[in-house]
Formats: C-alpha cells, sequence, structure tokens
C-alpha cells in the first residue's frame, strides 16, 4: 500500500450525500410502516406522517442548493448518469463473477463511477424525481386531484419506494460490507482514496486525474 | 352473527333531515358554524337549494342529496341518502394499510380510530366518496372519519340491540333496519308494489353491488339519475396497491438481502483464498 492518495469526492458532494441519504433513511423507516402493519403503532397519531414530511422537504431542497451552488458540477453529474456505452454492458456482463468470485479479468476500465454506480446514480435520479413529484400531489393536492390520480400517485410511490429501497441495500452493502469494496466509504467519508484502490477499481478515472494533477477530481 | 342492513326508500323519503340531525347528535359531531377560517370543514352558505350541508364532512357523516330532474314536462325531486354503504368488497378495507377500518361482526364497516395513521387511502379508493380526513393537511397529523353504523366504541346501539340513530329517528319511515336478508326481501316487495302502481323504474340498489351492500336502496329511478355508481366498483389501483405491491414489495426486498447476504459468503471465502 502506498500512502499516495487521491481525492474522489470533494466535500460538496460528500455533505450533499450524507444529509441527502440521511433524509432517504428518515423517509424509507416512516414510509416502511405502511408495508409492516405490525409496526404501524407507531405511525398511530400520524407522527411518523410529520417526520416524513420533514424529511421530505429536506430530500427536495438539498439537490436543489448543490444545483443552485454548484450547477456545473450538477450539470456534470447528471449528464454522467445518462451517459451509456458498449463498455458499461461489458462490465455488467463481466460483473456477477468478479462481485462473487473476485475475476477481474473480463471488467473494463472504469470511470469516476463504474456502471454499477452508475445504475444507482441513475435509479436515484429518476426514482427521486418520481417520488417528489408523486409526493407532493400526496402532500399538497390531496382534496383537489382526481380521486383516481390520487391513487396511482399513491401506487407510483410504492414502486419507487420498492426499487429504490431494494437497491439502497445493495449500495449499502457494496459501500460497506463488499469484501472487495475496501475504501468505497473511505471515498465518501474522507474524500480520498488510496492511488492503488483508484487504479484498480476506476482505472479510466484514475488516468485522466494523474494527467491532469493540478484539476480537482470531479 | 347474521348480517345486518339499512333500508333505505328514496319513494318515502321527504329529505326533511332529521337523519343528519340525530346523527350528529348522538355520535356527538358537532355542527359547523361556518367562518373563514373553518378551513378543511365544510362551510355552508346559500347555493339555491334546501340541500345543507353542501358535502358530508369528518363530522358530517350523513347528508341528503337533493337532485332535481325533468321528465316529460314535470320537474321531479330525487331525494338520496349520502352516507357510508358498508360495502362487503370495501375500498376503504382493502386500502387501509393496518386493519383499522374492518368488517364487524354485523358485516358493516367499523374502524378503530385509535389506530388510524391518517394516511387517507381509503377516501380515493371509496367508490361512494364517503371517508373524510380531519386533520393539518401541512403535518399530515390526520384522523379518518365516516359512518360507524352506529357501532361506535362507547356509542354502540347495534350491540345493544338497537336500530341506527338514523332509522330511529325517519319520521316517514323511509328507513328500516335488520336483518339483511329481511332488508333485501322488504326492498323487493317495495319495489314490486311500486311497479304495480306505475313507477316502471322502479329498483332495488345494493343487493349484488360490490358484493352486496349493507345500505340498501328503493329508488323510483335509474340509480345513474340519483347521481349513484351505476356499476361501482374498487378502484383497480386499491386493488394493485394492497394485492400486488405489498406482496412484491416483500419478495423483491427478501430476495434482496437473500442475495446480498449470499453474495457476501461466496465474495469473503474467495477473497480468503486469494489472501493463501
Amino acid at each position: 500500500m502506498t500512502n499516495q492518495e487521491v481525492e474522489k469526492y470533494r466535500r460538496p458532494v460528500r455533505i450533499l450525500h450524507w444529509v441527502h441519504s440521511g433524509a432517504f433513511v428518515v423517509l424509507f423507516l416512516t414510509g416502511l410502516v405502511l408495508f409492516i402493519p405490525q409496526l404501524a403503532f407507531l405511525a398511530e397519531d400520524s407522527w411518523t406522517r410529520l417526520i416524513h414530511r420533514i424529511g421530505a422537504a429536506i430530500f427536495i431542497i438539498v439537490p436543489l442548493l448543490y444545483l443552485v451552488i454548484n450547477p456545473k458540477a450538477a450539470v456534470r453529474g447528471v449528464k454522467m448518469a445518462f451517459t451509456w456505452g458498449i463498455a458499461d454492458m461489458e462490465w455488467l456482463r463481466a460483473a456477477p463473477r468478479y462481485y462473487f468470485l473476485g475475476d477481474e479479468k473480463a471488467m473494463p476500465p472504469q470511470g469516476s463511477l463504474n456502471s454499477g454506480q452508475k445504475m444507482w446514480w441513475f435509479l436515484t435520479i429518476v426514482c427521486g424525481v418520481v417520488f417528489i413529484l408523486t409526493g407532493l400531489v400526496m402532500w399538497f393536492a390531496r382534496t383537489a386531484a382526481p380521486a383516481a390520480l390520487l391513487q396511482w400517485m399513491i401506487f407510483l410511490h410504492a414502486v419507487v419506494f420498492i426499487v429504490a429501497g431494494a437497491m439502497f441495500f445493495l449500495h449499502l452493502y457494496l459501500g460497506v460490507f463488499h469484501p472487495l469494496m475496501t475504501e468505497a466509504w473511505k471515498a465518501m467519508a474522507t474524500g480520498k482514496i488510496s492511488a492503488e484502490y483508484a487504479r484498480e477499481h476506476h482505472g479510466k478515472w484514475y488516468e485522466e486525474v494523474s494527467k491532469s494533477k493540478e484539476q480537482p477530481a470531479k | 352473527m347474521a348480517e345486518k342492513a339499512i333500508l333505505y326508500d328514496a319513494s318515502k323519503c321527504t329529505a326533511c333531515r332529521g337523519c343528519q340531525v340525530i346523527c350528529k347528535q348522538w355520535n356527538g359531531n358537532d355542527e359547523i358554524i361556518p367562518s373563514p377560517s373553518s378551513g378543511d370543514r365544510v362551510a355552508v352558505k346559500s347555493r339555491g337549494t334546501y340541500e345543507n350541508p353542501p358535502d358530508l364532512a369528518p363530522d358530517t357523516w350523513i347528508k341528503m342529496k337533493f337532485t332535481e330532474a325533468e321528465s316529460s314536462g314535470k320537474m321531479r325531486w330525487l331525494f338520496t341518502r349520502r352516507s357510508c354503504m358498508h360495502c362487503t368488497d370495501a375500498g376503504c378495507v382493502r386500502a387501509c394499510p393496518n386493519g383499522t377500518l374492518y368488517h364487524n361482526e354485523f358485516g358493516t364497516v367499523s374502524y378503530n380510530k385509535d389506530t388510524c395513521i391518517g394516511c387517507g387511502y381509503c377516501i380515493p379508493a371509496c367508490p361512494f366518496d364517503v371517508p373524510r380526513l380531519k386533520g393539518n393537511r401541512i403535518t399530515g397529523i390526520a384522523k379518518a372519519d365516516k359512518c360507524t353504523f352506529c357501532t361506535t366504541q362507547g356509542l354502540d346501539r347495534i350491540v345493544e340491540g338497537m336500530e341506527p340513530a338514523c332509522v330511529k329517528t325517519c319520521p316517514p319511515g323511509a328507513l328500516a333496519y335488520g336483518e339483511r336478508e329481511a332488508m333485501v326481501v322488504l326492498g323487493r316487495q317495495r319495489v314490486d308494489l311500486l311497479k304495480s302502481r306505475g313507477v316502471g323504474g322502479a329498483n332495488l340498489y345494493g343487493e349484488n353491488e360490490l358484493n352486496g351492500l349493507h345500505v340498501l336502496y328503493v329508488l323510483e329511478d335509474s340509480p345513474g339519475a340519483y347521481g349513484l355508481p351505476v356499476n361501482p366498483r374498487v378502484p383497480g389501483a386499491t386493488i394493485a396497491w394492497k394485492d400486488v405491491i405489498q406482496p412484491v414489495g416483500w419478495a423483491v426486498g427478501g430476495l434482496t438481502i437473500l442475495g446480498l447476504g449470499m453474495n457476501w459468503l461466496v465474495a469473503r471465502a474467495n477473497a480468503k483464498k486469494e489472501e493463501k
């Protein structure tokens, strides 16, 4: 292990990540009571609903703040989520062997986000937008919206809840528990990863940063 | 215990609204003095009709609906009861996430206000637009309310062998109460009588709708003429949410955690092998 480190995530991105994921966890848990009747006693007198709304406000405002403060980085980030190529398909094909058996022969070198992270990032944006739009209708247009619309808002909110919830477990697992993802946690906690880890896991990106040392990463 | 039902006879109803009064009295639901600040409550104002208040509300569980219909140059005044129909296939019971709304031993729909979380999912799920939410729209702290068929805890008339308050008070005898089967028979007899008197469109509403309502209507015209849903159904989205989304959610969540656990075991074993 060399002591050399590279910056993976800058401070604003990390703050955005932690505040937003904190809000997500609060929203997830207070929404979960609707799926577990045995836990519904927690929701009696609607306290979870109040907490859910506070969480929702943070969930909506924080990304918007980031967008206002750091528009260039935000646009670049969003673009990244929607840019998919052949290398991503190769990655997806090779991923199971890598994540189970540690076999990285077929894994193409990755950018700042590997294809799996990019998939999660893409889902975060799409599910986030659906969450917010359907949630706002349920929150503010309860009486104004026609019953049929309201019902499908509830339905869609639940669909993205399942998708984002399941993928959230995956994200948490890969970031914290997977035996090979030794520094993913560090990247988001301290912002820095070792050059070695960067080379192995984000080869393409590492090359770019080493070429232009003066330019800050991402 | 046998199922109970209310039989409402529109041909006898004078729309005196005595049922509205006794309902509020028995259940301790305040009448609303309208004011600009009454917010989610239904304000009372003149709208050129005797119908009042204009809609059901958390404190108004029953109201008479007046419909003006014209046929062959004659104006007819059609009266209907707007209140919970106590469906057998009840959208609200299906939508309720924690069993707050349930079918009681009489087949009617009760709810436990203590456990209500205020999600309001019962409201769009109701084919008759009956439940109402009382609370703060911004904070989301709320409780749902609707007619309880006089089975409210502490105010339960049915268990005591009494008829619902609205039936008890009805001056023209337009409301009858008893075993559901007996009410169906009574309703059919009444329809036959009306037909023999020349009311060709007379019909019994609620016998089979939503697998049988526990409030049956004798109507002199088609249900549509009274503003009732002709073929009421539990909305597809309600069925999809409860019977598809909930089990799918559990399956997806469970399989994800299971898969990740398996991955961890396999990947860790491999990582250890590599180290050696």
